[in-house]
């Protein structure tokens, strides 16, 4: 078996990527200052838009870390059989905690929301099903597993970013740059092709 | 791995640029927000007592005393602003984050090597570094409340982008080669 090759990756894979790794940082931030807000009451509805926005781009994150798993994997059927480095296979082991934890992360907060009797309405347009009666207990199951999977997820973006990081300055290729030897069109192209 | 064939200067600046172009979209879009939701004349400036009922504290793992103090967070906030500065502070923060969202884009493209993109990256830090200006002379003339939140983070900023903009400006005439 030869060394796994290098994959370039296709347009509509770093768009996703990049919207992905935006978002999650803006949740990040938002909700640590979003928590310093005064609890909500009739009169002191500071955390309302916040939190629904929060809610929002949370499950929205679901369908796309969804798609990003799908891409990935066919992406890996259709690459011939190679034996991976030691790094490469810590590197597939640090994307897969990532999706793992984001996703857990993301659904966790939206079960600790819905037993919290709080309603969800995805973008102010659909009302998302509201699995159970208030449970408090289970509202303080899921929201402390959202705690600490949000910390994991941290944990293994600075892992992804600090190996980004040490590629760039190392002057290897980084296949979320791809260079002009592949333009964007021919990726472009094969994204539709593969559709 | 192979070195890619553009130089690994311009990867790196490119990769670095990205990663606080996000990094800035994420306080940005989070400025935006506060702006949003923090609105004079609202519940908290009115002088109404904290609502802290104790499940809530203890879902929140919040202590009375902390309850009471994040309403007293927002009216110091609030306090401490002129009457022009929510509204120019939520036209800076919009304006960050599109031209955080540009330099995400220009990262991307310098760091894959595309000459395409590199004419946008100079005026798109300069954009930043005037706003990062703008919002530090805002904020000097505003109470010292909002002195203590908003010039430390103004001026970091403002330094982050000049580093960039002073590395962008180096390199120019080695890419038009490329």
């Amino acid at each position: 078996m030869q060394e796994a090759p290098e994959v370039k990756l296709s347009l509509s894979t770093r768009v996703l990527h990049w919207c992905l790794a935006g978002s999650v940082l803006f949740l990040f931030v938002s909700s640590w200052w979003m928590l310093s807000l005064p609890l909500p009451s009739d009169t002191f509805t500071y955390r309302e838009l916040p939190f629904q926005l929060h809610k929002n781009i949370g499950i929205t994150l679901i369908a796309i870390c969804l798609l990003m798993i799908a891409q990935r994997l066919r992406r890996r059927l259709r690459r011939p059989k190679a034996t991976a480095t030691r790094w490469q296979k810590l590197a597939e082991l640090d994307h897969v905690l990532t999706y793992l934890l984001l996703l857990a992360c993301c659904l966790s907060g939206y079960l600790s929301s819905s037993f919290s009797g709080w309603t969800t309405t995805l973008w102010w347009l659909v009302d998302l099903p509201v699995w159970s009666q208030e449970n408090d207990d289970l509202n303080i199951l899921f929201s402390d597993i959202h705690l600490w999977t949000c910390w994991g997820l941290l944990l293994a973006m600075v892992l992804h970013i600090g190996a980004a990081l040490y590629h760039a300055f190392a002057g290897d290729s980084l296949t979320m740059f791809p260079t002009d030897t592949e333009s964007s069109h021919q990726a472009a192209d094969r994204d539709i092709s593969s559709t | 791995m192979e070195p890619s064939p553009h130089s690994s200067s311009s990867s790196w600046l490119g990769v670095l640029m990205v990663l606080f172009a996000l990094l800035l979209l994420a306080a940005q879009g989070t400025e935006l927000l506060k702006q949003t939701v923090l609105a004079p004349g609202s519940s908290a400036v009115l002088g109404i007592p904290a609502d802290c009922r104790q499940d809530e504290l203890e879902e929140e793992g919040l202590s009375l005393e902390e309850c009471q103090l994040m309403v007293s967070v927002v009216r110091a906030s609030l306090s401490s602003a002129p009457d022009w500065f929510r509204s120019l502070q939520w036209a800076l923060a919009l304006s960050a984050c599109l031209a955080a969202a540009l330099a995400t884009a220009v990262g991307v493209g310098i760091a894959g090597g595309r000459a395409r993109l590199n004419r946008l990256a100079a005026p798109t830090f300069a954009l930043l570094l005037l706003l990062d200006v703008i919002a530090f002379v805002a904020a000097v003339n505003t109470g010292p409340l909002l002195r203590a939140q908003y010039l430390w983070p103004s001026l970091l900023w403002f330094f982050i982008h000049l580093s960039f903009f002073c590395a962008l400006l180096t390199r120019r005439p080695g890419l038009e080669n490329t």
